[in-house]
């Protein structure tokens, strides 16, 4: 316990040229996005696509919104793990637990970018929120409990999940040393401060269960209590949303995943159980979901409102039908190599991750397909049928968004590291 | 308000009078009319619908407001004010009937003229826009909240007032007192005597989407409510 | 125990501090009628409401980092 660690683990504090070309890649386009946003500020919203319903025909929640829902959607997650790995004491998991804590946190920090990003004020949106938001309106839950509340609480949990990694690099002399030791403040590894800290992790993630549950459905609410939206008004929208921000994040979870395993010194440590486990719940996450999806289709088949049956047959045959129908084959496609990965019991890495990329695309579409048609199609008085295009802006604003999550990514595993430590004789 | 539908010629004089005295910039329409043909030639029929904003009693657009900038008033009024409106436009995708406009860019780049244009400026005497009401910029009501007129901010979204700066001097709103025909009736529908609980109770009325639950205060007499065969002809196709 | 004692406090005084700021000072529920439907009664409370949710999670930051008495830690959790 007492030796120095010469090196610090996983290319801590080793920034290699590739990873430096990376992230200058990245921090172009999270520039390009950043430039889009500062139009948007300067100009007004003027240049995105969007436009008001009735009688402009347009769209007035696009991209941006989309994207909340989905960034939301992922951060998913990193909670999942860290509950499933102390209250259901999967502890095999325990080497994929700190990529996924901080995929949580960047997801929401790119959640509350896109927020900013859709708001007209944004920044007598944030004065104003936290002085006079109102608990009636259902973004009170996603301003507080989402992007307040659970982005705090995660950010505690990735911190004090790390204490015990922080204590041992901080033995290794070296630039980042300083940063280690403050991020232990004064771990050291007794039985008593380790029973602490599995306890202490044990109840955060408790806590942070009803959070997310919490945080996705009141997401689902913001559209389900829309009387006036047909398509939107539906009591599916709550229990879908937690699910779909299952898919996404596990399956962008596995992305993550094999890149560290590809490219992270060590990173075999992620082993094929891990990835087998991970497949395996992205596969009963997917059922679930396509469960929603085939209910909600067939009852608004079978019968519907006359505005319903506009939306509708929008999705299924109209406009916006090359998206559904693609969706769904992203998430069917992806089912079918998971089922046969699970009765094989195993498979190449390869199909995982087109897996994870697959349901990902889908679940860009099926936010984007919640969002926009009940705006453009089925309006309650005769206005006729609107159009949206998001225009470039919205495009680079959203590929900013990509590529400042994977800077930050890229960033975190060089600070700090990526997996959790060798554990020794698990407590 | 109460309107009759039989007397509506489609004229869209409302809607200009609206315009010029909220100061609504281009493509903004608060006061807005359908224009609606049914049925098979020869047995067409055309007829208009006024429609403001209803200022519901159960207003979806006031219960999603975050930060309450969309309120509804003791005397009925559902307002905006566009100080503390953070533009999320929840309001506008909440409302059934689609009347919620947004500041999309500077509203002074929105006018339909260039009125700093030299050759524009000499007719207009200089002032820009020239319609620009005075008592838009003053707060209203004992809350003393900045909730008048059109084209305040970049980034807010505001909708028919009913002119509340009118009725809080005791006139009508603008598009009631310009109808050449008087098809819309402004007034207190809690006192039996004004003109529009008469003519609502001469005649069998309706609200639009009155399903929904919204508990619109905007009542029609005369004719009937849009339905699948009602198609927008003329519909204003304006867009930024 | 006084770790125990100050991490369990923290936790009520959170969630107690939540459900005041949304029940209570917060703009108040119901079929909006009035102006007062889209007023907080007391300015901020929303920030009193996320204060409360921070004030839970920062238990479980005191309650592993809270220094032992100088000397001796006592066994206990």
């Amino acid at each position: 316990m007492a030796e120095q660690i010469a090196t610090l683990p996983y290319g801590v504090g080793r920034a290699s040229a590739r990873w430096k070309l990376l992230v200058a890649f990245l921090a172009g386009i999270a520039i390009l996005g950043w430039y889009g946003w500062y139009l948007e500020i300067r100009r007004g919203m003027i240049v995105t696509g969007l436009r008001n319903i009735g009688p402009m025909g347009g769209a007035t929640w696009g991209f941006d919104v989309g994207f909340v829902v989905y960034w939301a959607g992922v951060s998913f997650a990193g909670i999942t793990m860290a509950a499933v790995i102390r209250i259901a004491k999967l502890r095999q998991l325990r080497p994929i637990a700190r990529m996924a804590e901080a995929l949580t946190v960047v997801a929401l920090i790119l959640a509350t970018f896109a927020i900013m990003y859709d708001l007209g004020q944004p920044f007598r949106g944030i004065i104003n929120l936290f002085r006079y938001a109102r608990p009636q309106s259902p973004f009170f839950g996603t301003f507080t409990l989402v992007i307040s509340g659970y982005l705090f609480a995660s950010a505690v949990y990735l911190y004090l999940d790390g204490r015990r990694d922080a204590a041992i690099c901080a033995r290794t002399p070296g630039r980042l040393q300083w940063f280690h030791r403050l991020w232990a403040a004064g771990y050291r590894d007794t039985p008593l401060e380790r029973e602490r800290h599995e306890r202490a992790g044990f109840w955060l993630a408790v806590a942070i269960v009803p959070l997310l549950v919490t945080a996705n459905a009141t997401l689902g609410f913001v559209f389900g209590l829309q009387v006036g939206r047909p398509g939107w008004y539906s009591a599916l929208q709550a229990p879908a949303f937690v699910l779909l921000a299952g898919v996404s994040g596990i399956g962008m979870l596995i992305g993550i995943a094999a890149v560290v395993r590809r490219t992270v010194a060590d990173g075999e440590r992620l082993s094929d159980d891990v990835f087998r486990w991970l497949g395996n719940a992205l596969m009963f996450l997917l059922l679930g979901y396509l469960y929603f999806m085939v209910v909600e289709l067939l009852t608004n088949v079978y019968t519907g409102s006359e505005r319903e049956r506009e939306v509708t047959a929008a999705l299924l045959s109209g406009r916006y039908a090359w998206i559904y129908w693609g969706s769904v084959a992203l998430f069917v496609i992806p089912l079918a190599l998971l089922i046969v990965r699970y009765f094989r019991r195993g498979g190449g890495l390869a199909t995982l991750v087109a897996s994870g990329i697959m349901v990902n695309l889908a679940a860009i579409g099926k936010r984007f397909l919640i969002v926009v048609p009940s705006q453009t199609h089925g309006t309650l008085l005769p206005y006729g049928t609107g159009s949206y295009v998001p225009t470039w802006v919205e495009w680079a604003e959203m590929a900013g968004l990509f590529a400042f999550g994977a800077l930050l990514l890229a960033l975190f595993a060089k600070l700090f590291p990526i997996m959790p430590i060798g554990e020794r004789d698990d407590a | 308000m109460v309107i009759d539908l039989d007397r509506c010629t489609g004229c869209r004089g409302c809607m200009e009078a609206c315009k010029i005295e909220n100061n609504t910039p281009q493509a903004t329409f608060w006061m807005y009319v359908f224009r609606f043909e049914e049925g098979e030639y020869p047995g067409t029929k055309v007829w208009f619908m006024p429609r403001p904003c209803m200022h519901c009693d159960n207003a979806p657009c006031v219960k999603v407001c975050p930060v309450g900038a969309r309120y509804k008033r003791e005397d009925g009024i559902v307002a905006t004010d566009w100080d503390r409106c953070i533009g999320c436009r929840y309001c506008e995708v909440a409302c059934p009937y689609g009347v919620n406009t947004f500041n999309w860019t500077h509203p002074e780049e929105q006018y339909y003229l260039d009125w700093q244009d030299p050759g524009v400026a000499s007719t207009t005497g200089g002032s820009v826009p020239p319609w620009s009401n005075p008592d838009l910029e003053l707060p209203y009501g004992p809350e003393e909240r900045r909730i008048a007129g059109g084209g305040r901010n970049k980034g807010v979204i505001e909708k028919c007032t009913f002119c509340v700066q009118r009725v809080e001097k005791g006139l009508d709103p603008a598009c009631v007192v310009s109808c050449p025909v008087k098809a819309l009736v402004f007034g207190d529908l809690d006192d039996p005597d004004s003109a529009a609980s008469k003519l609502l109770a001469s005649r069998h009325s309706f609200t639009l989407l009155e399903e929904v639950g919204t508990e619109p205060r905007v009542h029609y007499v005369g004719g009937h409510p849009p339905h699948s065969e009602s198609k927008q002809v003329e519909a204003v196709e304006a867009r930024v | 125990m006084k770790r125990r004692v100050i991490t369990l406090l923290m936790v009520a005084a959170g969630f107690g501090l939540q459900a005041i700021a949304y029940l209570f000072l917060a703009a108040p529920l119901g079929i909006p009628s009035a102006v007062r439907f889209s007023n907080p009664r007391v300015p901020f409370a929303p920030a009193l409401f996320i204060l409360g949710v921070i004030l839970v999670f920062l238990a479980g930051v005191v309650y592993e980092l809270m220094p032992d008495r100088a000397g001796r830690s006592t066994g206990e959790g």
